[in-house]
Protein backbone atom coordinates (compact mmCIF):
# COMPACT_ATOMS: atom_id res chain seq x y z
CA UNK A 1 0.00 0.00 0.00
CA UNK A 2 0.94 3.67 -0.52
CA UNK A 3 2.49 5.57 2.46
CA UNK A 4 -0.61 6.83 4.26
CA UNK A 5 -0.52 10.68 4.73
CA UNK A 6 -0.30 12.04 8.49
CA UNK A 7 -4.14 12.53 9.54
CA UNK A 8 -4.81 16.80 8.79
CA UNK A 9 -6.63 18.89 11.17
CA UNK A 10 -9.84 19.07 10.84
CA UNK A 11 -10.01 15.78 9.18
CA UNK A 12 -12.52 13.41 11.71
CA UNK A 13 -11.50 10.56 9.77
CA UNK A 14 -8.72 8.06 8.61
CA UNK A 15 -7.31 8.37 5.36
CA UNK A 16 -8.81 6.90 1.36
CA UNK A 17 -6.93 4.03 1.82
CA UNK A 18 -7.02 2.34 4.89
CA UNK A 19 -6.36 -1.21 3.35
CA UNK A 20 -8.54 -4.23 4.55
CA UNK A 21 -7.58 -4.72 7.76
CA UNK A 22 -7.82 -0.70 8.23
CA UNK A 23 -11.27 -0.72 6.61
CA UNK A 24 -12.80 -2.91 9.05
CA UNK A 25 -11.60 -0.76 11.89
CA UNK A 26 -13.15 2.66 9.81
CA UNK A 27 -16.25 0.45 9.67
CA UNK A 28 -16.37 -0.22 13.48
CA UNK A 29 -15.64 3.38 14.17
CA UNK A 30 -18.29 4.71 11.81
CA UNK A 31 -20.69 2.30 12.95
CA UNK A 32 -19.96 3.92 16.78
CA UNK A 33 -20.16 7.52 15.87
CA UNK A 34 -23.46 7.62 13.45
CA UNK A 35 -26.34 5.90 15.10
CA UNK A 36 -28.55 6.48 12.43
CA UNK A 37 -26.21 5.33 10.20
CA UNK A 38 -26.11 1.85 12.09
CA UNK A 39 -29.64 1.67 11.74
CA UNK A 40 -30.08 2.43 7.89
CA UNK A 41 -26.79 0.32 7.34
CA UNK A 42 -28.27 -2.72 9.32
CA UNK A 43 -31.70 -2.22 7.32
CA UNK A 44 -29.95 -2.02 3.86
CA UNK A 45 -28.28 -5.40 5.14
CA UNK A 46 -30.81 -6.90 5.81
CA UNK A 47 -32.35 -5.70 2.33
CA UNK A 48 -30.01 -6.96 0.70
CA UNK A 49 -29.93 -10.60 2.63
CA UNK A 50 -33.67 -10.66 1.61
CA UNK A 51 -33.46 -10.05 -1.77
CA UNK A 52 -30.58 -13.08 -1.61
CA UNK A 53 -32.69 -15.52 -0.43
CA UNK A 54 -35.52 -14.78 -2.62
CA UNK A 55 -33.51 -15.22 -5.62
CA UNK A 56 -31.89 -18.09 -4.67
CA UNK A 57 -35.44 -19.69 -3.62
CA UNK A 58 -36.54 -22.48 -6.14
CA UNK A 59 -39.68 -21.91 -7.52
CA UNK A 60 -41.48 -25.90 -7.57
CA UNK A 61 -44.62 -26.96 -6.85
CA UNK A 62 -43.99 -30.50 -6.91
CA UNK A 63 -42.32 -32.50 -4.45
CA UNK A 64 -39.57 -34.07 -6.04
CA UNK A 65 -37.30 -37.21 -4.36
CA UNK A 66 -33.86 -36.65 -4.23
CA UNK A 67 -31.12 -38.08 -7.44
CA UNK A 68 -29.33 -40.66 -4.77
CA UNK A 69 -28.02 -42.44 -7.69
CA UNK A 70 -29.78 -44.32 -11.02
CA UNK A 71 -31.95 -46.16 -9.05
CA UNK A 72 -34.57 -44.03 -6.98
CA UNK A 73 -36.96 -46.48 -4.97
CA UNK A 74 -39.28 -43.72 -3.62
CA UNK A 75 -41.93 -46.43 -3.38
CA UNK A 76 -39.67 -49.04 -1.72
CA UNK A 77 -41.08 -51.66 -4.33
CA UNK A 78 -37.18 -53.09 -5.41
CA UNK A 79 -35.26 -55.17 -3.24
CA UNK A 80 -31.83 -54.68 -2.65
CA UNK A 81 -30.54 -56.74 -5.32
CA UNK A 82 -32.84 -55.66 -8.10
CA UNK A 83 -31.15 -52.29 -7.40
CA UNK A 84 -27.44 -53.23 -7.37
CA UNK A 85 -27.87 -55.15 -10.51
CA UNK A 86 -29.94 -52.29 -12.47
CA UNK A 87 -27.38 -49.60 -10.87
CA UNK A 88 -24.62 -51.62 -12.46
CA UNK A 89 -26.33 -52.17 -15.67
CA UNK A 90 -26.99 -48.42 -15.98
CA UNK A 91 -23.79 -47.12 -15.24
CA UNK A 92 -22.20 -49.12 -17.87
CA UNK A 93 -24.53 -48.17 -20.56
CA UNK A 94 -23.71 -44.53 -19.73
CA UNK A 95 -19.98 -45.25 -19.88
CA UNK A 96 -20.22 -46.98 -22.91
CA UNK A 97 -22.66 -44.45 -25.16
CA UNK A 98 -23.03 -41.62 -22.49
CA UNK A 99 -26.85 -41.97 -22.61
CA UNK A 100 -28.43 -41.24 -18.76
CA UNK A 101 -31.22 -43.85 -17.94
CA UNK A 102 -32.91 -43.77 -14.36
CA UNK A 103 -35.12 -45.35 -12.75
CA UNK A 104 -37.39 -43.88 -10.17
CA UNK A 105 -40.31 -45.23 -8.33
CA UNK A 106 -42.62 -42.54 -7.14
CA UNK A 107 -44.62 -43.16 -4.01
CA UNK A 108 -47.36 -40.40 -5.15
CA UNK A 109 -47.51 -38.50 -8.12
CA UNK A 110 -48.97 -35.97 -6.20
CA UNK A 111 -52.02 -35.15 -8.22
CA UNK A 112 -50.70 -34.28 -11.91
CA UNK A 113 -50.29 -36.82 -14.16
CA UNK A 114 -47.48 -38.94 -14.96
CA UNK A 115 -46.98 -37.14 -18.28
CA UNK A 116 -46.31 -33.80 -16.52
CA UNK A 117 -44.76 -35.55 -13.61
CA UNK A 118 -41.86 -36.91 -15.91
CA UNK A 119 -41.56 -33.67 -17.56
CA UNK A 120 -40.72 -32.01 -14.64
CA UNK A 121 -38.73 -34.29 -12.81
CA UNK A 122 -36.49 -35.05 -15.78
CA UNK A 123 -36.07 -31.27 -16.48
CA UNK A 124 -35.33 -30.63 -12.54
CA UNK A 125 -32.82 -33.10 -11.87
CA UNK A 126 -31.35 -32.75 -15.39
CA UNK A 127 -30.98 -36.08 -16.71
CA UNK A 128 -28.97 -36.47 -19.95
CA UNK A 129 -25.86 -34.70 -21.00
CA UNK A 130 -26.21 -31.09 -21.75
CA UNK A 131 -25.61 -30.87 -25.49
CA UNK A 132 -26.95 -33.65 -26.18
CA UNK A 133 -30.01 -34.54 -24.21
CA UNK A 134 -30.01 -37.82 -24.55
CA UNK A 135 -31.76 -38.92 -20.74
CA UNK A 136 -34.20 -41.39 -20.17
CA UNK A 137 -36.56 -41.88 -17.05
CA UNK A 138 -38.69 -44.81 -16.30
CA UNK A 139 -41.40 -43.87 -14.02
CA UNK A 140 -43.40 -46.43 -12.18
CA UNK A 141 -46.28 -44.61 -9.80
CA UNK A 142 -47.76 -47.91 -8.05
CA UNK A 143 -50.26 -46.16 -6.30
CA UNK A 144 -51.72 -44.78 -9.29
CA UNK A 145 -50.88 -47.76 -11.35
CA UNK A 146 -48.97 -45.76 -13.71
CA UNK A 147 -45.72 -46.18 -15.40
CA UNK A 148 -43.96 -44.13 -18.21
CA UNK A 149 -40.72 -44.16 -20.17
CA UNK A 150 -39.90 -40.31 -20.69
CA UNK A 151 -37.54 -39.73 -23.27
CA UNK A 152 -34.87 -36.47 -23.88
CA UNK A 153 -35.30 -34.33 -26.68
CA UNK A 154 -31.74 -35.93 -28.38
CA UNK A 155 -32.94 -39.92 -28.39
CA UNK A 156 -36.68 -38.97 -29.56
CA UNK A 157 -35.52 -40.15 -33.06
CA UNK A 158 -34.25 -43.70 -31.63
CA UNK A 159 -36.70 -44.20 -28.92
CA UNK A 160 -39.60 -42.82 -30.60
CA UNK A 161 -43.29 -43.03 -28.68
CA UNK A 162 -44.28 -45.79 -30.69
CA UNK A 163 -41.09 -48.12 -29.19
CA UNK A 164 -41.45 -46.77 -26.02
CA UNK A 165 -45.36 -47.78 -25.90
CA UNK A 166 -44.31 -51.36 -27.20
CA UNK A 167 -41.86 -51.93 -24.60
CA UNK A 168 -44.14 -50.97 -21.80
CA UNK A 169 -47.21 -53.06 -23.34
CA UNK A 170 -45.24 -56.15 -23.91
CA UNK A 171 -42.32 -56.39 -21.26
CA UNK A 172 -43.32 -53.77 -17.99
CA UNK A 173 -47.65 -54.07 -17.57
CA UNK A 174 -47.81 -57.74 -18.34
CA UNK A 175 -44.94 -58.62 -15.53
CA UNK A 176 -46.86 -55.84 -13.18
CA UNK A 177 -50.13 -56.86 -13.77
CA UNK A 178 -48.56 -60.38 -12.30
CA UNK A 179 -47.53 -58.28 -9.32
CA UNK A 180 -43.48 -58.93 -10.33
CA UNK A 181 -41.84 -55.17 -10.43
CA UNK A 182 -38.71 -56.27 -10.05
CA UNK A 183 -39.11 -58.85 -13.02
CA UNK A 184 -41.37 -55.91 -15.27
CA UNK A 185 -38.26 -53.00 -14.10
CA UNK A 186 -35.80 -54.79 -15.22
CA UNK A 187 -37.12 -55.88 -18.37
CA UNK A 188 -38.38 -52.75 -19.10
CA UNK A 189 -34.52 -51.21 -18.68
CA UNK A 190 -33.32 -54.17 -20.87
CA UNK A 191 -35.16 -53.38 -23.53
CA UNK A 192 -34.41 -49.19 -23.58
CA UNK A 193 -30.53 -50.17 -23.64
CA UNK A 194 -31.10 -52.83 -26.66
CA UNK A 195 -32.81 -50.35 -28.51
CA UNK A 196 -30.74 -47.57 -27.77
CA UNK A 197 -27.80 -49.75 -28.97
CA UNK A 198 -29.61 -52.00 -31.34
CA UNK A 199 -28.57 -50.70 -34.53
CA UNK A 200 -25.16 -51.41 -34.82
CA UNK A 201 -23.83 -48.60 -37.08
CA UNK A 202 -25.94 -45.50 -35.18
CA UNK A 203 -24.45 -47.18 -31.99
CA UNK A 204 -20.77 -47.00 -33.39
CA UNK A 205 -21.47 -43.43 -34.74
CA UNK A 206 -22.96 -42.55 -31.12
CA UNK A 207 -19.79 -44.19 -29.47
CA UNK A 208 -17.20 -42.38 -31.80
CA UNK A 209 -19.25 -38.85 -30.46
CA UNK A 210 -18.38 -39.38 -27.32
CA UNK A 211 -15.66 -37.70 -25.61
CA UNK A 212 -12.54 -39.42 -24.49
CA UNK A 213 -13.35 -39.22 -20.41
CA UNK A 214 -16.40 -41.23 -19.80
CA UNK A 215 -17.37 -40.09 -16.15
CA UNK A 216 -20.67 -38.50 -15.80
CA UNK A 217 -20.14 -35.26 -14.34
CA UNK A 218 -17.31 -34.38 -16.73
CA UNK A 219 -19.22 -32.67 -19.53
CA UNK A 220 -20.39 -29.98 -16.99
CA UNK A 221 -16.51 -29.47 -16.34
CA UNK A 222 -16.06 -27.19 -19.50
CA UNK A 223 -19.69 -25.12 -18.58
CA UNK A 224 -18.39 -24.45 -15.05
CA UNK A 225 -15.21 -22.31 -15.89
CA UNK A 226 -16.66 -19.24 -17.64
CA UNK A 227 -18.92 -18.50 -14.58
CA UNK A 228 -16.01 -18.76 -12.16
CA UNK A 229 -14.27 -16.11 -14.15
CA UNK A 230 -17.09 -14.10 -14.35
CA UNK A 231 -17.59 -13.99 -10.23
CA UNK A 232 -14.04 -13.45 -10.21
CA UNK A 233 -14.33 -10.19 -12.10
CA UNK A 234 -17.35 -9.47 -10.49
CA UNK A 235 -15.61 -9.72 -6.80
CA UNK A 236 -12.77 -7.91 -8.57
CA UNK A 237 -14.94 -4.88 -9.36
CA UNK A 238 -16.76 -4.48 -5.88
CA UNK A 239 -13.48 -4.61 -4.25
CA UNK A 240 -12.27 -2.12 -6.54
CA UNK A 241 -15.28 0.10 -5.96
CA UNK A 242 -15.08 -0.90 -2.07
CA UNK A 243 -11.40 0.69 -1.78
CA UNK A 244 -13.01 4.07 -3.24
CA UNK A 245 -15.25 4.64 -0.81
CA UNK A 246 -16.17 3.07 3.14
CA UNK A 247 -19.22 2.40 5.16
CA UNK A 248 -21.47 -0.50 5.54
CA UNK A 249 -23.34 0.00 2.04
CA UNK A 250 -19.70 -1.82 0.56
CA UNK A 251 -20.25 -4.93 3.53
CA UNK A 252 -23.52 -5.04 2.82
CA UNK A 253 -22.63 -5.47 -0.99
CA UNK A 254 -19.25 -7.50 -0.34
CA UNK A 255 -21.63 -9.85 2.06
CA UNK A 256 -24.49 -10.13 -0.68
CA UNK A 257 -22.06 -10.75 -3.15
CA UNK A 258 -19.99 -13.60 -0.64
CA UNK A 259 -23.53 -15.11 -0.16
CA UNK A 260 -24.62 -15.06 -3.49
CA UNK A 261 -21.35 -17.18 -4.77
CA UNK A 262 -21.38 -19.23 -1.99
CA UNK A 263 -25.04 -20.69 -3.00
CA UNK A 264 -24.48 -20.56 -6.28
CA UNK A 265 -21.50 -23.21 -5.36
CA UNK A 266 -23.93 -26.28 -4.25
CA UNK A 267 -22.29 -28.50 -6.67
CA UNK A 268 -22.51 -32.17 -7.90
CA UNK A 269 -23.60 -34.84 -4.78
CA UNK A 270 -20.55 -37.21 -4.66
CA UNK A 271 -21.75 -40.49 -6.55
CA UNK A 272 -23.99 -39.68 -9.66
CA UNK A 273 -25.81 -36.32 -11.29
CA UNK A 274 -27.59 -35.35 -14.39
CA UNK A 275 -25.75 -33.76 -16.84
CA UNK A 276 -27.51 -30.94 -17.60
CA UNK A 277 -30.10 -32.85 -19.86
CA UNK A 278 -33.18 -31.37 -20.73
CA UNK A 279 -36.65 -32.68 -21.70
CA UNK A 280 -39.79 -32.36 -24.41
CA UNK A 281 -42.61 -34.77 -23.16
CA UNK A 282 -41.24 -37.73 -26.01
CA UNK A 283 -41.87 -40.75 -24.55
CA UNK A 284 -45.53 -43.20 -24.02
CA UNK A 285 -47.62 -44.03 -20.67
CA UNK A 286 -48.91 -46.94 -19.66
CA UNK A 287 -51.03 -48.27 -16.89
CA UNK A 288 -52.01 -51.50 -15.29
CA UNK B 1 -3.97 18.30 0.20
CA UNK B 2 -6.74 18.53 2.87
CA UNK B 3 -9.13 20.60 -0.25
CA UNK B 4 -8.17 17.18 -2.16
CA UNK B 5 -9.25 14.73 0.14
CA UNK B 6 -12.38 16.77 1.41
CA UNK B 7 -13.45 17.16 -2.65
CA UNK B 8 -12.56 12.90 -2.35
CA UNK B 9 -14.69 12.62 0.37
CA UNK B 10 -17.68 14.52 -1.50
CA UNK B 11 -17.20 12.78 -4.19
CA UNK B 12 -17.98 9.67 -2.80
CA UNK B 13 -21.53 9.23 -2.70
CA UNK B 14 -21.78 10.22 -6.65
CA UNK B 15 -19.06 7.98 -7.59
CA UNK B 16 -20.58 5.17 -5.53
CA UNK B 17 -24.00 6.07 -7.35
CA UNK B 18 -22.34 6.12 -10.79
CA UNK B 19 -21.11 2.91 -10.28
CA UNK B 20 -23.71 1.20 -8.91
CA UNK B 21 -25.62 2.90 -11.87
CA UNK B 22 -23.23 1.17 -14.51
CA UNK B 23 -23.96 -2.16 -12.80
CA UNK B 24 -27.49 -1.99 -12.75
CA UNK B 25 -27.34 -1.27 -16.10
CA UNK B 26 -25.12 -3.82 -17.44
CA UNK B 27 -27.35 -6.18 -15.74
CA UNK B 28 -30.84 -4.76 -17.14
CA UNK B 29 -30.56 -3.85 -20.35
CA UNK B 30 -30.23 -6.80 -22.40
CA UNK B 31 -32.95 -8.33 -20.51
CA UNK B 32 -35.46 -7.17 -23.01
CA UNK B 33 -33.87 -8.84 -26.19
CA UNK B 34 -32.99 -11.78 -24.62
CA UNK B 35 -36.87 -12.63 -23.14
CA UNK B 36 -37.62 -11.60 -26.82
CA UNK B 37 -35.51 -14.08 -28.13
CA UNK B 38 -35.73 -16.78 -25.93
CA UNK B 39 -40.35 -16.37 -26.25
CA UNK B 40 -39.81 -16.27 -30.02
CA UNK B 41 -37.48 -19.99 -30.14
CA UNK B 42 -40.25 -21.49 -27.94
CA UNK B 43 -42.94 -20.14 -30.33
CA UNK B 44 -41.26 -22.04 -32.83
CA UNK B 45 -40.98 -25.18 -30.74
CA UNK B 46 -44.96 -24.72 -30.28
CA UNK B 47 -45.16 -24.21 -34.47
CA UNK B 48 -42.78 -27.46 -34.76
CA UNK B 49 -45.08 -29.88 -32.91
CA UNK B 50 -48.17 -28.54 -33.86
CA UNK B 51 -46.65 -29.19 -37.60
CA UNK B 52 -45.77 -32.91 -36.38
CA UNK B 53 -49.22 -33.73 -35.33
CA UNK B 54 -50.52 -32.37 -38.86
CA UNK B 55 -48.15 -34.56 -40.75
CA UNK B 56 -49.11 -37.75 -38.42
CA UNK B 57 -52.86 -37.12 -39.89
CA UNK B 58 -52.87 -38.39 -43.52
CA UNK B 59 -51.90 -41.75 -42.07
CA UNK B 60 -54.44 -42.02 -39.26
CA UNK B 61 -56.86 -41.13 -41.74
CA UNK B 62 -55.89 -43.92 -44.29
CA UNK B 63 -56.12 -46.68 -41.32
CA UNK B 64 -58.92 -45.26 -39.97
CA UNK B 65 -60.71 -46.29 -43.60
CA UNK B 66 -59.52 -49.46 -44.11
CA UNK B 67 -61.67 -50.52 -41.33
CA UNK B 68 -64.30 -47.80 -40.46
CA UNK B 69 -65.39 -46.48 -43.85
CA UNK B 70 -68.72 -45.57 -42.95
CA UNK B 71 -67.48 -43.14 -40.66
CA UNK B 72 -67.53 -40.51 -43.37
CA UNK B 73 -68.73 -37.80 -41.58
CA UNK B 74 -66.10 -38.31 -38.95
CA UNK B 75 -63.18 -38.24 -41.49
CA UNK B 76 -64.27 -35.74 -43.50
CA UNK B 77 -64.49 -33.63 -40.72
CA UNK B 78 -60.80 -34.64 -39.42
CA UNK B 79 -59.30 -34.19 -42.87
CA UNK B 80 -60.93 -30.43 -43.71
CA UNK B 81 -59.97 -29.66 -40.17
CA UNK B 82 -56.27 -30.67 -41.00
CA UNK B 83 -56.13 -29.02 -44.31
CA UNK B 84 -57.80 -25.91 -42.73
CA UNK B 85 -55.10 -25.58 -39.89
CA UNK B 86 -52.00 -26.18 -42.35
CA UNK B 87 -53.54 -23.25 -44.48
CA UNK B 88 -53.99 -21.01 -41.08
CA UNK B 89 -49.97 -22.04 -40.78
CA UNK B 90 -48.73 -21.83 -44.31
CA UNK B 91 -50.16 -18.18 -44.01
CA UNK B 92 -48.73 -17.26 -40.42
CA UNK B 93 -47.49 -13.53 -40.17
CA UNK B 94 -43.91 -12.84 -38.95
CA UNK B 95 -45.49 -10.79 -36.25
CA UNK B 96 -47.61 -13.56 -35.07
CA UNK B 97 -46.88 -13.55 -31.15
CA UNK B 98 -47.50 -9.32 -31.51
CA UNK B 99 -50.19 -10.00 -33.28
CA UNK B 100 -53.90 -11.03 -31.75
CA UNK B 101 -55.92 -11.73 -34.28
CA UNK B 102 -53.69 -13.59 -36.04
CA UNK B 103 -52.91 -15.83 -32.98
CA UNK B 104 -56.48 -16.53 -32.47
CA UNK B 105 -57.00 -17.37 -35.58
CA UNK B 106 -54.13 -19.68 -35.24
CA UNK B 107 -55.42 -21.01 -31.68
CA UNK B 108 -58.82 -21.47 -33.14
CA UNK B 109 -57.91 -23.22 -36.28
CA UNK B 110 -55.78 -26.12 -33.88
CA UNK B 111 -58.38 -26.08 -31.53
CA UNK B 112 -60.47 -27.42 -33.87
CA UNK B 113 -58.41 -30.05 -35.09
CA UNK B 114 -57.83 -31.22 -31.63
CA UNK B 115 -61.79 -31.43 -31.46
CA UNK B 116 -61.98 -33.51 -34.59
CA UNK B 117 -59.04 -35.95 -33.62
CA UNK B 118 -60.81 -36.88 -30.46
CA UNK B 119 -63.76 -37.53 -31.91
CA UNK B 120 -61.97 -39.62 -34.47
CA UNK B 121 -60.27 -41.57 -31.81
CA UNK B 122 -63.43 -41.93 -29.79
CA UNK B 123 -65.54 -43.12 -33.01
CA UNK B 124 -62.32 -45.90 -33.92
CA UNK B 125 -63.15 -47.34 -30.09
CA UNK B 126 -66.20 -49.11 -32.02
CA UNK B 127 -64.09 -51.38 -34.07
CA UNK B 128 -62.13 -53.95 -32.03
CA UNK B 129 -60.21 -54.91 -35.49
CA UNK B 130 -59.27 -51.44 -36.31
CA UNK B 131 -57.99 -51.46 -32.20
CA UNK B 132 -55.86 -54.40 -32.54
CA UNK B 133 -54.23 -53.29 -35.66
CA UNK B 134 -50.60 -52.82 -35.03
CA UNK B 135 -50.19 -49.57 -37.20
CA UNK B 136 -53.29 -47.73 -35.86
CA UNK B 137 -51.68 -48.55 -32.63
CA UNK B 138 -48.07 -47.24 -33.46
CA UNK B 139 -50.19 -43.87 -34.76
CA UNK B 140 -52.18 -43.97 -31.51
CA UNK B 141 -49.05 -43.82 -29.40
CA UNK B 142 -47.59 -41.35 -32.02
CA UNK B 143 -50.21 -39.01 -31.41
CA UNK B 144 -50.62 -39.28 -27.98
CA UNK B 145 -46.62 -38.15 -27.63
CA UNK B 146 -47.23 -35.38 -30.30
CA UNK B 147 -50.34 -33.94 -27.94
CA UNK B 148 -48.25 -34.42 -24.90
CA UNK B 149 -45.26 -32.67 -27.13
CA UNK B 150 -47.60 -29.88 -27.78
CA UNK B 151 -48.93 -29.32 -24.29
CA UNK B 152 -45.20 -29.18 -22.90
CA UNK B 153 -44.19 -26.79 -25.81
CA UNK B 154 -47.38 -24.36 -24.82
CA UNK B 155 -46.01 -24.23 -21.16
CA UNK B 156 -42.72 -22.98 -22.43
CA UNK B 157 -44.10 -20.31 -24.62
CA UNK B 158 -46.02 -19.14 -22.08
CA UNK B 159 -43.75 -19.29 -19.37
CA UNK B 160 -41.38 -17.16 -21.39
CA UNK B 161 -43.81 -15.18 -22.50
CA UNK B 162 -45.11 -14.45 -19.23
CA UNK B 163 -41.04 -13.73 -18.45
CA UNK B 164 -41.21 -11.40 -21.20
CA UNK B 165 -44.35 -9.20 -20.66
CA UNK B 166 -43.40 -9.31 -17.11
CA UNK B 167 -39.66 -7.65 -18.25
CA UNK B 168 -41.94 -4.95 -20.22
CA UNK B 169 -44.29 -3.64 -17.57
CA UNK B 170 -42.28 -4.11 -14.46
CA UNK B 171 -38.85 -1.26 -12.96
CA UNK B 172 -36.29 -1.26 -14.22
CA UNK B 173 -37.48 -2.88 -17.63
CA UNK B 174 -40.02 -0.84 -18.19
CA UNK B 175 -37.12 2.45 -18.26
CA UNK B 176 -35.63 0.37 -21.53
CA UNK B 177 -38.72 -0.65 -23.23
CA UNK B 178 -39.77 3.11 -23.14
CA UNK B 179 -36.58 4.47 -24.71
CA UNK B 180 -34.25 1.85 -26.52
CA UNK B 181 -36.70 -0.54 -27.27
CA UNK B 182 -39.97 1.38 -28.09
CA UNK B 183 -41.24 -1.07 -30.57
CA UNK B 184 -41.28 -4.28 -28.64
CA UNK B 185 -45.04 -4.80 -28.03
CA UNK B 186 -46.46 -7.26 -25.30
CA UNK B 187 -46.37 -10.65 -26.78
CA UNK B 188 -49.34 -12.97 -27.31
CA UNK B 189 -50.08 -15.97 -25.10
CA UNK B 190 -52.26 -19.23 -25.42
CA UNK B 191 -55.46 -19.21 -23.33
CA UNK B 192 -57.28 -22.59 -22.36
CA UNK B 193 -58.10 -24.51 -25.21
CA UNK B 194 -62.10 -24.59 -25.97
CA UNK B 195 -61.79 -28.44 -26.48
CA UNK B 196 -60.26 -29.24 -23.30
CA UNK B 197 -63.55 -27.71 -21.57
CA UNK B 198 -65.86 -29.95 -23.51
CA UNK B 199 -64.89 -33.37 -24.01
CA UNK B 200 -66.08 -34.62 -27.65
CA UNK B 201 -69.78 -36.20 -27.47
CA UNK B 202 -70.14 -39.60 -29.00
CA UNK B 203 -73.71 -40.21 -30.48
CA UNK B 204 -74.35 -43.97 -30.72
Amino acid sequence: MAPQAPPEPGVLFPPRNPGWLGFRMVLRRERAGHRGGVVRSRGRLALFAFVAFLLVLPAVALDFPALSGRVVDDAGILDEETRAALTQKLAAFEARTTDQLVVVTLKSLQGTSIEDFGVELGRHWQIGQRDKNNGVLLLVAPNERRVRIEVGYGLEGALTDAVSRLIIENGITPRFRAGDFAGGITRGVDDIVSVLSGDAEEWQARAARRPDTVSPTDSTRNDSIWPVIWVVLVVMLVVFICSMLAGALCAAILRLFAMLSLVSGRGSSGGFSGGGGSFGGGGASGRW
Amino acid sequence: MSYASSVLRLARIPVLVACLGLLLAGCGVNNIPSYDEAAKAKWSDVLNQYQRRADLIPNLVETVKGYAAQERQVLEEVTNARARATQVQVQIPPDIVNNPEAFKRFQDAQAQLTGALGRLLAVSERYPDLKSNQNFLALQSQLEGTENRIAVARRDYIEAVRQYNTELRTFPGIIWASTLYKNNKPMETFTVAEDVKTPPQVKF
